[in-house]
């Protein structure tokens, strides 16, 4: 629709979005400016949790806090590998939903149901899968012959595992994207391809990945962002161990803040977050658009 | 084959959830259940039914939260999706550009500052007070959804409605929002399973245990204790939680997976 000026100028499209606009503002703006002033203050149990200001203190302490910059190297690892992962397996998804057949419906519905069940309720449900020495996995290695492993009591296949719960769970997410990307792609160009013998590695390879681009590039990026944010998923599986080698940022910052009780530099981790957050969508997107200038 | 493959993986954790939900305990620590017993068992369901809080109650609880924000969303997301699509210029591009970036970002990180607020106000332990902060963090996607629908109609339509001398909120209420119907029923649907499946807000809001969602329900089993989950009656909850939002994949797919493509891609 083109409407220009019909609604008497910027009144009153301004008048509609103010409502949306003003809850907006309220419970994504402010936090930032309540983090910041936060951020330079001592807010503890020391200080009877009242806000006293302490200049740079806590990001000094934040710069020099070695379980800070272990959790930031550790999300940083969960995100970049299961994004990987996600996307490899969400394309596979996506091709076999894009073949039409009966029951596609049904299908779809199916491989979409872990994206749309609360993370909290499969958390756990990881938790009893891996159990040692009950869980389902254990009792599978002891059929084959071998002994139970505390999956969740060593740091690597902790780690692992928690990367397989979350590429679980949002590869649908990814598969639905890509799929209307699959979808956009005129069917005469595939057939056109088929016709000259193309099998369908072919197709992917010269047809399909290469119009995919901005699918794919919206999928990480979305997924990226989300990922360096997790928190349900730590928090119930492993709670940040074993010895805090699962923990997220997230997961840090909402510890000083529940269990330490120390809002300053919980807000200051926060900030922090925020920031790496800002910085590495920057440079997704900087690559792809790097990417598309070269191609 | 790939199919196959593929369904298994997305089924197989969840099916494992449903048959630990009907056995007794002995037997999910490994023991033979007892001679001439079957080892099968409605129990751990009767006891997360009766349970406290009941999960009966705790279900009702998330659903009347998700519907009362679901509404709440819409009302607001929709003349916002309108009002954006007139305006034109530089204010369109950075309102867009801010919704955008509001859309993909990890909400996490904004529980500290939201339970103070909520502290301030008083409004901790009140189910239905969520409702805003759950409303504010799916506008974003919401407005993206319906503003991109808006721009798919006609643009005769509203020529024809002004015209007629229609004004503004007579054009969004008469026209506009009955041909949406598709969109807001998508954007509902993603709005109501956002909800339903939110968690750091809910664990930081709620601690009555009358009050709890879902989500923050099933965190607080597992805040238990950190040894003996009891996995049993945990899975009979997953089992019982997962049902109404199996249902509505099934019934609506086409809807949620329109609604995901239209808001992500266009928006």
């Amino acid at each position: 629709m083109n409407d220009q000026g019909t609604m008497g100028g910027k009144a009153m499209p301004l008048l509609l979005m103010a409502p949306a606009l003003l809850l907006l503002a309220l419970i994504f703006l402010w936090p930032w400016l309540h983090y910041g002033w936060l951020s330079v203050h001592a807010s503890s149990l020391l200080t009877g949790l009242k806000a006293v200001p302490n200049g740079g203190a806590n990001w000094q302490r934040l710069l020099q806090d070695g379980r800070f910059w272990q959790d930031a190297l550790q999300t940083l690892r969960f995100a970049g590998l299961s994004v990987l992962l996600e996307l490899g397996l969400g394309l596979l998804m996506a091709l076999s939903l894009h073949r039409p057949s009966r029951g596609r419906g049904v299908l779809r519905a199916l491989m979409i149901l872990p994206w749309a069940l609360p993370g909290t309720v499969m958390a756990l449900g990881w938790r009893w899968i891996l159990n040692d020495p009950y869980g389902p996995l254990n009792g599978l290695l002891q059929a084959l012959g071998g002994r139970s492993y505390p999956f969740l009591a060593s740091p690597g296949t902790t780690w692992a595992f928690t990367v397989l719960a979350d590429v679980w769970k949002t590869t649908p997410f990814v598969a639905i994207v890509l799929l209307a990307g699959l979808q956009s792609i005129p069917r005469d160009l595939e057939e056109a391809l088929r016709l000259e013998g193309a099998g369908s590695w072919t197709l992917l390879r010269r047809l399909q990945w290469p119009l995919l681009g901005p699918y794919v590039a919206l999928a990480v990026l979305f997924r990226l962002a989300q990922a360096f944010g997790v928190f349900d998923l730590i928090q119930l599986l492993t709670g940040g161990g074993p010895a805090g080698s699962t923990e997220s940022l997230a997961l840090y910052a909402y510890l000083n803040a529940m269990r330490f009780l120390d809002f300053g530099y919980s807000a200051t981790l926060m900030v922090a977050t925020f920031l790496l957050v800002v910085a590495l969508s920057l440079v997704w997107l900087g690559w792809m658009r790097w990417q598309g200038a070269r191609g | 084959m790939m199919r196959i493959l593929l369904l298994c993986w997305s089924l197989a954790p969840l099916l494992w959830q449903l048959r630990t939900s009907f056995l007794v305990g002995d037997v999910l620590v490994g023991e033979q259940s007892q001679p001439g017993l079957s080892p099968w068992t409605l129990a751990n369901y009767r006891l997360v039914l009766h349970g406290d809080p009941s999960l009966i109650q705790v279900l009702l609880n998330s659903t009347v939260l998700g519907l009362i924000t679901t509404l709440l969303t819409l009302i607001l997301a929709l003349p916002c999706a309108y009002g954006l699509h007139a305006l034109r210029g530089h204010l369109q591009r950075s309102i867009h550009a801010g919704l955008v970036g509001a859309a993909l970002f990890p909400t996490v990180l904004l529980f500290l500052s939201l339970l103070q607020v909520a502290r301030s106000l008083g409004l901790a332990n009140h189910l239905l007070a969520l409702s805003l902060p759950y409303a504010a963090l799916s506008l974003p996607f919401a407005i993206l959804l319906l503003q991109a629908a808006i721009n798919d109609l006609p643009p005769e339509l509203e020529d024809a409605a002004r015209l007629d001398g229609l004004h503004t909120l007579q054009r969004l209420r008469l026209i506009v929002a009955p041909l949406l119907t598709p969109a807001l029923a998508s954007t509902g649907l993603l709005v109501f399973l956002a909800s339903w499946n939110e968690y750091p807000i809910a664990l930081t809001w709620l601690s009555r245990s009358d009050r709890l969602t879902l989500p923050a329900a099933m965190g607080r089993i597992a805040s238990s204790s950190v040894y003996t989950i009891p996995y049993g009656p945990y899975a009979a909850a997953t089992v019982l939680g997962s049902l109404p939002l199996l249902l509505l994949v099934l019934l609506f797919q086409r809807w949620i997976i329109s609604g995901l493509t239209q808001g992500a891609v266009k928006g």
